[in-house]
C-alpha cells in the first residue's frame, strides 16, 4: 500500500499532512531517544519495534505525498540528531521521486520542451527508461551521428508542482513537531535548491565544470553534454558505462585489492573537490557512482553542486594544519569558526565540542598520530563511532551550516567506503593534498 | 485487442463507403475548401474570415461554396469529422499501444488530438464560444453535432471495452465513454488557456488525472 496514488490538490494533501501529524503526535512523539547509533543489543527490542512501526507509518504517509514534504522528510533524516535511528532508516528510504512517465508521456514531454519528437532528432530512443531520476527518468538513445547517450527527461510541470507545494508547506499545515525543526529559512533554502535542480541547463554547466576540473583524476569519467539535444527540461549526455556501486559489489564480488583501490579513488575524488575545487558534487548516493570492471568511476548527477565559501575553507585549513596543537587561542579560533562566536561564552562546551572534532579527525587519519595508518572502513564499530561523534558535533544549533553540509557529505563517503569494506591509508592521501597544493594527483594505490 | 481493429470498416463514414467518381470529386473539393479555410482561420481568425475569402482561396465561386457548406459552422463540423476520422485511423495504426495500460491509451488519444489541432488553436477556441450558443449547429443539441458525438463515443467505448475485457477495469458501460468525452472536453478547455512552456501543464494534468481515474476504477472506491 506504499504506492498509493498521490492525493490531488491542496485539500487532499492537507488531509494527508494532518494524518501525518496524528501519526507523529500519537504513537511516535514522546519518544526522545538520545543515542542514535547504538548497537542493537544496547536497546530493548520491544521499544525498537514500536519505533520502527511508527517510523514506517511516517514514511508511508510522506511517500504518498511525493513532493516537497517528502523532500523535507528526507532532509530531516539527515538531521540525525533529531530522530531515533529507526525513523532515520525509514526516512532514508524516501527519495523525492516524480511519477514515472509511460512512453507516450515521455515522448510528449520531449516534444513539449524540445519542439520536436525524439524520433525526429535521434536515430533511436528507448521507449522505456533505464533509470529513474528524482524529477524524471533517464532513457538510452543513439544520436544521428551514432553516439550512445543518456537522455534525462523531466516530468512535466515539476516546477509548478514544487512552487505550489511549498505554498502549502508554508501555510503551516505541518505538524508542530516537523515545523519546529523546519524553520522558514531552512524551507526557503530547500525550495531554492529544489527549483535549481529543475533547471537542467544549470546541471549541464555543472557537468562541464566538473569534467574540466576532474581531468587530473584519470580514473574518473564524467559525461559530456550534448547541448544541441538539451533544454532546461531535457539533458542529453554521453552514456557512462559501469554498474552502480552496490550492483557492482554484488555482481562482481571484487577482490579486497580492487575494493581498496576504488576506496582510495573515492577518497581522492572527495579531497580534490574539497581542497582544490572548493566545490562538492553534492549527492553521495551510491547509485551515482558507476563502476567499471577495471575500477574506474563514472560520475553522474550534478543537479545539486555546492560551492564552499572562504569561511568554510578556513575551517578545513585549520583542520589540515591541526591548529589545536598551537595552543588555546587557536583552539578558540577554530571553535568560533565552526560553532559561531556564541560558543566562546561557554568555554567548557566549546572545549568539549572541539575535543570530539579532534578525536574524529585523528580517528580518520590515524597515520597522523599513531603507528597504524590504515583505516578499515568495513569495521562497523568505527563507522558507528564516527556517526556518533559527528552527530554530537552537529547537535549545536549554531553550527556553521556549510560545515554541517560537509559533514553529511563526508558521512556519505564513509558509507560508500563501508559498503566497499575498503582498507585505506587515509593519511597518505591527505598528505598528497597538503604537501602539494594545486598540483595534479595521480592514480594512487594505497601507499 | 482485436475488436477495435476488426471494426475499422464499420467506423468509416458512410459517405466514404462506396465512393463513385462524382462523390470522390465532391469530397476532394470539400477538403480543398477546408484546407483554404483553415489557412485563413489561422492567419486572420475564425470570425474575421469571410466566405468570399475562403472561396477565393479555394478557387471556386462563392455560390459554389454554399453548395458545400451552408455556413461556417458546417465547415467547422466537417473539420471535426475529419479530425475524428484521422484520430481513429491513427489509433488503429498504433500497434505499440496494444499492450499499453488504458491510462496510456487514453493519454495518447487526447495528446494526438491536441497535436493535430495545435495549428488551429484560435479556430478551436472560437468554435467553442460558438458551440455554447443554443442555436448553433455546433451545440451538442444539434443533430449534426450529435451524430458526430455518437461516432466519437463509439470509438472511445471500444477502447474502454478492450480494457474491460482484459480485466483492467470493471464494466463501465456507456457511462465510461460519456465521462471520458466530458473529460476530453475539459482538457481541451484547459489546454486552450494553458500558457506554460510547451503547454506542459496540460500534459501533467492529463497524466495525473487519467492515472487517478484508472486507479479509482480499479479499486472501485473514491477513497485515496
Ligand atoms: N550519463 C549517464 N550515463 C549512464 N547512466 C546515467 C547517466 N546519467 C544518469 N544515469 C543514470 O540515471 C540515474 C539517475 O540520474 P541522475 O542521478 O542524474 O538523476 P537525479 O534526478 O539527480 O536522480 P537522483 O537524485 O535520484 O540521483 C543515475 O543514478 C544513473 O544510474
Amino acid at each position: 500500500m506504499v504506492n498509493k496514488e498521490k492525493p490531488r490538490g491542496r485539500i487532499g494533501r492537507g488531509l494527508r499532512i494532518g494524518k501525518l501529524g496524528l501519526a507523529l503526535t500519537g504513537s511516535y512523539l514522546g519518544y526522545q531517544l538520545q543515542n542514535l547509533f547504538l548497537g542493537e543489543q544496547e536497546r530493548p527490542e520491544r521499544r525498537k519495534s514500536f519505533n520502527r512501526k511508527a517510523a514506517r507509518q511516517i514514511r508511508v504517509e510522506l511517500e504518498s505525498l511525493k513532493g516537497p514534504a517528502m523532500k523535507v522528510g528526507q532532509i530531516l533524516s539527515t538531521q540525525f540528531h533529531l530522530m531515533p535511528e529507526e525513523t532515520l532508516s525509514e526516512l532514508a528510504k524516501l527519495q523525492m521521486r516524480a511519477p514515472g512517465m509511460h512512453p507516450s508521456l515521455a515522448r510528449a514531454q520531449f516534444k513539449a520542451s524540445f519542439g520536436r519528437f525524439p524520433e525526429q532528432v535521434f536515430r533511436a530512443l528507448d521507449a522505456e527508461p533505464f533509470a529513474a531520476a528524482s524529477l524524471g527518468q533517464v532513457h538510452r538513445a543513439v544520436t544521428r551521428e551514432g553516439q550512445e547517450v543518456a537522455v534525462k527527461i523531466q516530468y512535466p510541470a515539476i516546477r509548478k508542482a514544487i512552487e505550489d507545494d511549498f505554498k502549502l508547506l508554508r501555510s503551516a499545515a505541518l505538524p508542530a513537531r516537523l515545523a519546529g525543526h523546519a524553520t522558514e529559512s531552512m524551507i526557503a533554502e530547500i525550495e531554492r535548491g529544489m527549483l535549481e535542480e529543475t533547471d537542467y541547463v544549470n546541471e549541464g554547466r555543472n557537468i562541464e565544470l566538473f569534467r574540466k576540473q576532474l581531468q587530473p583524476l584519470d580514473y574518473v569519467r564524467v559525461p559530456t553534454v550534448h547541448w544541441n539535444l538539451s533544454t532546461d527540461r531535457i539533458l542529453t549526455m554521453s552514456f557512462i558505462s559501469g554498474e552502480p556501486l552496490p550492483d557492482f559489489l554484488t555482481n562482481r564480488e571484487p577482490s579486497q585489492e580492487m575494493r581498496n583501490r576504488i576506496g582510495v579513488q573515492l577518497v581522492e575524488l572527495f579531497h580534490l573537490q574539497i581542497h582544490r575545487l572548493h566545490t562538492l558534487h553534492a549527492d553521495p548516493h551510491p547509485g551515482n557512482y558507476l563502476i567499471e570492471a577495471n575500477g574506474t568511476i563514472g560520475l553522474v548527477d550534478f543537479g545539486c553542486v555546492k560551492k564552499f565559501s572562504a569561511g568554510f575553507i578556513e575551517i578545513m585549513q585549520a583542520f589540515e594544519e591541526r591548529v589545536w596543537l598551537r595552543g588555546e587561542q587557536q583552539c578558540q579560533r577554530m571553535a568560533r569558526l565552526i560553532w559561531g562566536p556564541g560558543i566562546l561564552v561557554k568555554p567548557r562546551l566549546a572545549r568539549e565540542h572541539l575535543k570530539h572534532a579532534i578525536a574524529f579527525y585523528e580517528m580518520l587519519f590515524p597515520g597522523l598520530t599513531g603507528s597504524r595508518a590504515v583505516v578499515d572502513f568495513g569495521d562497523t564499530k568505527i563507522l558507528k563511532t564516527m556517526f556518533r561523534i559527528l552527530n554530537e558535533n552537529l547537535r549545536n544549533k549554531t553550527v556553521n551550516p556549510e560545515f554541517a553540509f560537509y559533514a553529511r557529505a563526508e558521512m556519505g563517503l564513509y558509507n560508500l567506503l563501508h559498503l566497499l569494506r575498503a582498507r585505506i591509508d587515509t593519511s597518505a592521501i591527505l598528505a598528497k593534498f597538503e604537501s602539494n597544493r594545486g598540483a595534479a594527483v595521480h592514480n594512487g594505490e594505497p601507499a | 485487442m482485436t475488436i477495435t481493429r476488426k471494426k475499422k470498416a464499420r467506423r468509416a463514414s458512410p459517405r466514404a463507403a462506396k465512393p463513385g467518381r462524382r462523390a470522390q470529386n465532391k469530397e476532394r473539393t470539400r477538403k480543398e475548401i477546408l484546407k483554404a479555410a483553415l489557412e485563413l482561420f489561422s492567419k486572420k481568425g475564425f470570425f474575421r474570415t469571410t466566405t468570399r475569402q475562403i472561396s477565393n482561396r479555394a478557387r471556386i465561386a462563392e455560390g459554389t461554396l454554399f453548395n458545400y457548406f451552408e455556413t461556417k459552422e458546417d465547415l467547422a463540423l466537417y473539420f471535426f469529422e475529419q479530425e475524428l476520422a484521422g484520430l481513429t485511423d491513427w489509433y488503429q495504426s498504433q500497434t505499440k499501444l496494444d499492450r499499453a495500460p488504458l491510462a496510456e491509451k487514453l493519454f495518447a488519444i487526447i495528446h494526438r488530438h491536441l497535436e493535430r489541432i495545435t495549428p488551429y488553436e484560435e479556430f478551436i477556441g472560437a468554435v467553442y464560444l460558438r458551440a455554447l450558443q443554443p442555436v448553433s449547429k455546433l451545440n451538442l443539441l444539434s443533430l449534426e453535432a450529435h451524430e458526430l458525438n455518437v461516432r466519437y463515443l463509439r470509438f472511445i467505448q471500444e477502447v474502454l471495452r478492450e480494457a474491460e475485457e482484459a480485466g483492467e477495469i470493471p464494466k463501465v458501460g456507456d457511462f465510461g465513454a460519456y465521462a471520458f468525452g466530458l473529460f476530453h472536453l475539459a482538457i481541451i478547455t484547459y489546454w486552450l488557456q494553458d500558457i506554460s512552456p510547451g503547454k506542459e501543464n496540460t500534459l501533467a494534468l492529463l497524466d495525473r488525472s487519467l492515472k487517478i481515474a484508472q486507479s479509482i476504477l480499479k479499486r472501485g472506491t473514491w477513497e485515496w
